[in-house]
């Protein structure tokens, strides 16, 4: 059985193109690294797309803002359209919102705008826990709502925002924001440091109404293996870590499946029933 | 200590160099764009704007030359505005849009350093100002509207109106601006 084509599109200054690829080879599919360089055309040959993190065109006017208006987009686009998944991962996501692919069809009605953060400005990086939404959306669907996932987070445009009074309290009702922020014992995040960057409601990550388009701030590819998995971060992953790391439970390695392949996982699944 | 206009001044800072975000943002408009047919230049400057108990204005220059929470004098060169009649470092026919960033515009590490650098209280605001040159023929008018604001991936560039604020200036440059009838 053939596996699916994933491309892995990488703009110039994305840097976690590698990472993404190996979570995808990592859940059986065939990830290929898709430069900004070739013809957009061939992109039309994959089942799935990913835009990994980093800093496309040097987040020159706003992060996200210059590679949403290029040609690749166009196909994306198009495949977002025809419900193949799209999965953007912080500059990916950002990419995405400033496109109109999430949370609508064209129309731009978000912004990942600059970090809110008590005491502190500018870029930021650390581990959350994002909780797991009730949503169709096709990376998360297979997971348990409630489930706390520990992630790594790290930038500095990664809040959530409308004018729109409301309306990411709208998109999370109607199970287009799959997961948020949480604290430790799985609340919805009221502040910073849990909430790391001053999201409206808390969200992590939105997804289309189809649930086959995700844009996602936190990054699950640099969770894909357990041994990832920070002394800071407490719950049922933590203590699987610490088996691995002890070597008391036999079977058990800090290289086994971490907290973000869940999501790759979901697009394995997805791709493999469709 | 006042100096400026009303304590106010107005710093305009530009890259020595070629700006690579300007560049690129005229590139992309132009490509992707149809209000950009007629765009012939875009420029990208830093905007800040001081208010409170302002020294005068070769002492004000002193200071910002000395930190580069404000600009750096080896990398950018700046224009500094005390009242509405000074001229801002605009080419003939250039118009200029702020774009501010919503409730994100003071920048309380100039604050503090100016405080103790001078014992003085003041407020910064910082923003971008695009400088947009347009041929001769173009409406620039209904170009630099659909220019501006984000609406989908063929119409806007430089503002999210989600999460930022943008002012098109008529011939005058406001002083001060940042605040001054910023539309959504």
């Amino acid at each position: 059985m053939t596996r699916a084509r994933v491309a892995v599109v990488q703009f110039p200054g994305v840097n976690c193109e590698s990472e993404s690829a190996l979570a995808l080879e990592r859940v059986g599919l065939e990830p290929e690294i898709f430069r900004w360089t070739r013809p957009a055309a061939e992109l039309r040959a994959f089942h799935a797309y990913v835009l990994p993190g980093g800093f496309s065109y040097q987040d020159r006017v706003r992060a996200g803002a210059l590679a949403a208006k290029g040609p690749l987009l166009d196909v994306l686009a198009e495949a977002a359209e025809s419900m193949k998944p799209v999965l953007g991962i912080c500059n990916g996501a950002q990419v995405l919102i400033e496109a109109g692919l999430v949370p609508g069809r064209g129309r731009v009605e978000l912004a990942l705008a600059r970090n809110r953060m008590s005491g502190r400005e500018g870029y930021y990086s650390r581990w959350i826990y994002a909780r797991v939404e009730k949503s169709s959306c096709i990376f998360t669907r297979h997971l348990e709502p409630g489930a706390l996932l520990p992630l790594p987070i790290a930038h500095g445009e990664g809040r959530f925002t409308s004018r729109t009074s409301g309306k990411l309290a709208a998109l999370a009702k109607a199970g287009q924001a799959p997961l948020r922020y949480a604290t430790a014992s799985g609340e919805i995040a009221r502040s910073f440091p849990d909430n790391p960057n001053g999201a409206q409601a808390s969200v992590a990550a939105v997804c289309n109404a189809e649930g086959n388009v995700l844009a996602i701030m936190p990054h699950p590819e640099r969770a894909q293996q357990l041994g990832s998995v920070p002394r800071s971060i407490a719950g049922p992953w933590a203590a699987r870590r610490n088996s691995a790391q002890a070597a008391a439970a036999p079977g058990v390695d800090v290289t086994d499946e971490g907290p973000g392949l869940a999501l790759f996982a979901g697009l394995a699944r997805h791709l493999a029933e469709a | 200590m006042a100096g400026g206009s009303g304590g106010r001044a107005q710093v305009w800072v530009e890259l020595r160099a070629d700006d690579p975000e300007a560049i690129s943002a005229f590139a992309v408009a132009r490509a992707t764009l149809e209000a950009a047919r007629g765009l012939s230049t875009l420029r990208r400057m830093r905007l800040l704007e001081l208010s409170g108990p302002l020294p005068a204005l070769a002492e004000l220059e002193e200071l910002l030359h000395r930190s580069t929470r404000f600009y750096h004098p080896q990398k950018e060169r700046c224009v500094v505005r005390l009242a509405g009649g000074d001229a801002p470092p605009l080419a003939h026919g250039e118009r200029a849009v702020l774009v501010t960033e919503r409730g994100g515009e003071r920048r309380p590490a100039a604050e503090r350093w100016w405080l103790h650098e001078t014992g003085e209280r003041i407020e910064v605001h910082e923003g971008v100002a695009w400088l947009l040159g347009f041929d001769a023929e173009a409406d620039a008018d209904s170009a630099i509207a659909d220019l501006v604001m984000l609406r989908d991936r063929r119409h806007g560039l430089l503002c999210n109106p989600h999460s930022q604020d943008s002012s098109v200036a008529d011939r005058e440059i406001p002083l001060p601006w940042m605040g001054a009838a910023v539309g959504r």
